[in-house]
């Protein structure tokens, strides 16, 4: 039987290699996609966070004379210009038109001595600006220069007083979690994202092309009048698409991998500190949890393909299977969501789950074996399936 | 020896669409859900011998070929070659079957040589065999031009070589034809009847599925007409010519199948 199994599949490799549409799926893609998206999404938040921080401020300070501090403060403070002041109504119109960038309306207390209010005018909608936030910051200054001189007034003069007064109880925040943990949960979290489907759109197009695309060239009936046996003819069909698959989930791990080993070091910080704690044992776990799930999608798409008449046919059925990768790992983000007894038992949810743990270094060993043992189960029945689907004729010769 | 008994193949047919319209005529072969396409078949064609199997486009002859070569299972009745059964043996039947469809493909992707291989692999034949098989199949088709040539690179003509020699190249005793010619010029259709000949010349048992009466006049012994899934007829050209009561072969094969003009008026 083996013999049979490698007669098959070293020809059907031998046809996968040679098609440009599977190697760009199985190699090139997954190779250079996560490290040119990485790259691409952090260069630019680096540029728009750096033109954030240092693009000039145009602002207008109105009641400037209520508080004389703030407008010396804001004429000193770099990057910010003034600019000639306008009517409070305009100033929305100004903002959004792009001529102002920041409007400030200092209103005068009801009592002389009272609570000052400043309002604040800018563009809220924005994620990137960082108006707001300049713009407090020498704000809080001026406040806290006010507030001391309040309190000097009131006859409270050191510094230690003044803070016991403005702020008589602080909380330290000793958090029990690593910084690998609280960060893990959420690169944990992500990482499925790219690993698991890539494992299905690795096993894609060699799927489709091994059932339904040998139904419609019509070299399938002539392997159907071999004297192999049929289980022998999906094992060795099933055997290049999982391979495939795992080559392009590998791929992608390598690929994030080299970015990662680049870049760490100018990332700094505790991700640099996460990725660099990652070990080669954490890798090859998190890639023993992709094999029995790159199976069980290669499985399911061989059965549909075998089913499907023709390549489009095959192709609008594996399309919605996307819906059915993703969801599952959207599961493992949620909150409350921990890799349990009954997690462990659901296809790929209980795959995201264990990266997610292997990566926060939390990782409870039994769960990955109980994990790799249903997985593999469910892997082995799918695979049965296609096999029973195989010996079909009704399936084979749908008409 | 091919021996036929009583071959039946039904397929269940699909519900039919609700609020679809009901077809102004109902196939004869279509029993509520079932559709029986080949019915109560019996013939034999024997070792040395060319049976030309005949009917018009749907009478069956796919299905019988397919049910024949083991790819479909029979609903009733089996068929035996050289004593060996396709429905109990089947695994066996492949081994000694070689079978050429005009619908089946070449792996594009493979060369010549790699899909010869390739099939001598699956029908258990060791690397040395194959070499001397190829190279045989190589001189008679002469495919020793094209032979590292990439399937999905090669003409209609030498692709339907290639078929042949995919189909010969575990030395089959029994080989089924369908259509073997169709789509091909002259003169690849000639290279195609002369292996056909050549291969009784061998001893083998062979059938071949054709609609080119001038085809089974040149080379075949005797013929089986089928048509809407019934056996018309089974015997020599002769006999056919005298129970159609024509001389010329397609007009008893008309007659045969009782063939009505429909559709093309006299004033045309």
């Amino acid at each position: 039987m083996l013999r049979d199994i490698g007669v098959v599949y070293r020809k059907e490799m031998l046809e996968v290699v040679r098609d440009r549409k599977t190697l760009v799926f199985m190699i090139v893609l997954p190779l250079l996609l996560m490290p040119v998206l990485m790259q691409l999404v952090t260069d630019y938040m680096r540029k728009t966070e750096q033109k954030a921080q240092t693009e000039t401020i145009a602002y207008v300070l109105v009641g400037a004379e209520q508080l004389p501090a703030l407008g010396e403060a804001f004429a000193q403070a770099p990057g910010f210009e003034a600019k000639r002041a306008t009517d409070v109504s305009a100033l929305a119109e100004a903002i959004e038109a792009e001529e102002l960038d920041l409007g400030l309306v200092v209103v005068p207390p009801p009592e002389p001595g009272g609570q000052l209010e400043i309002e604040m005018h800018y563009d809220n909608a924005s994620t990137t600006s960082k108006v707001k936030a300049r713009a407090m910051a020498v704000i809080e200054e001026v406040e806290a220069s006010v507030r001391r001189q309040r309190l000097g007034e009131v006859g409270i003069d050191e510094p230690e007083t003044q803070a016991a007064v403005l702020e008589p109880m602080v909380v330290v925040e000793r958090g029990t979690a690593s910084s690998r943990e609280r960060i893990g949960e959420l690169f944990g979290g992500i990482l499925p994202y790219f690993l698991i489907p890539f494992c299905f759109l690795g096993a894609l197009y060699p799927a489709i092309d091994l059932g339904a695309g040998e139904k419609e060239r019509g070299t399938l009936e002539t392997l159907l009048l071999s004297p192999l046996p049929r289980s022998s003819m999906v094992l060795g069909k099933f055997l290049v698409i999982f391979t495939t698959g795992v080559v392009a989930a590998t791929l992608v791990v390598a690929g994030l991998g080299t970015w990662l080993a680049f870049k760490s070091s100018d990332m700094g910080g505790v991700f640099g500190e996460i990725v660099s704690a990652i070990g080669p044992l954490d890798l090859t776990l998190i890639a023993m949890m992709l094999l029995p799930t790159t199976a069980m999608m290669s499985a399911l798409l061989l059965s549909i393909s075998i089913y499907a008449k023709s390549f489009k046919e095959a192709q609008s059925y594996a399309t919605p299977l996307n819906l059915l990768i993703v969801l599952p790992v959207m599961f493992a983000m949620l909150p409350g969501v921990e890799l349990d007894w009954t997690w462990a038992m659901v296809p790929v949810t209980n795959v995201a789950l264990a990266i997610k743990e292997l990566v926060k270094g939390t990782v409870d060993y039994q769960m990955l074996s109980v994990i790799l043992v249903s997985s593999t189960a469910v892997a082995a029945a799918l695979l049965w399936a296609a096999i029973r689907w195989f010996n079909q004729e009704a399936v084979l010769f749908r008409q | 020896m091919l021996e036929v008994r009583n071959l039946s193949k039904s397929f269940r047919l699909p519900k039919p669409k609700r609020g679809a319209p009901k077809p102004a005529s109902v196939d004869p072969r279509e029993d509520g859900r079932w559709f029986h396409a080949v019915r109560d078949v019996s013939f034999q064609a024997e070792d040395g011998k060319i049976l030309g199997l005949l009917g018009p486009n749907g009478a069956g002859k796919t299905t019988l070929l397919r049910v024949l070569s083991t790819a479909l299972t029979p609903t009733e009745g089996t068929a035996s070659f050289g004593g060996v059964d396709i429905v109990r043996e089947p695994k066996e039947v492949r081994r000694r079957l070689g079978f050429l469809s005009g619908n089946t493909g070449l792996y594009g992707r493979l060369d010549v040589d790699e899909m010869l291989r390739y099939f001598a692999r699956l029908h258990g034949m060791t690397a040395a065999d194959a070499d001397r098989r190829i190279a045989t199949l190589s001189e008679t088709l002469d495919l020793g031009t094209f032979l590292t040539r990439r399937c999905d690179a090669l003409s209609a003509g030498m692709k339907q070589r290639v078929s042949i020699a995919r189909t010969l190249v575990h030395d089959p005793d029994i080989i089924i034809f369908d259509e073997p010619t169709t789509g091909l010029d002259v003169a690849a259709a000639e290279a195609i009847l002369r292996l056909i000949e050549r291969c009784r010349e061998q001893g083998k048992t062979v059938v071949v599925s054709t609609h080119h009466m001038n085809e089974v006049e040149r080379v075949c012994d005797a013929v089986v007409v089928i048509h809407q899934g019934r056996l018309r007829f089974s015997g020599s050209i002769a006999q056919m010519r005298e129970e159609g009561g024509h001389q010329a072969l397609d007009q008893a094969f008309l007659k045969l199948v009782d063939y009505k003009a429909t559709g093309v008026s006299d004033a045309a």
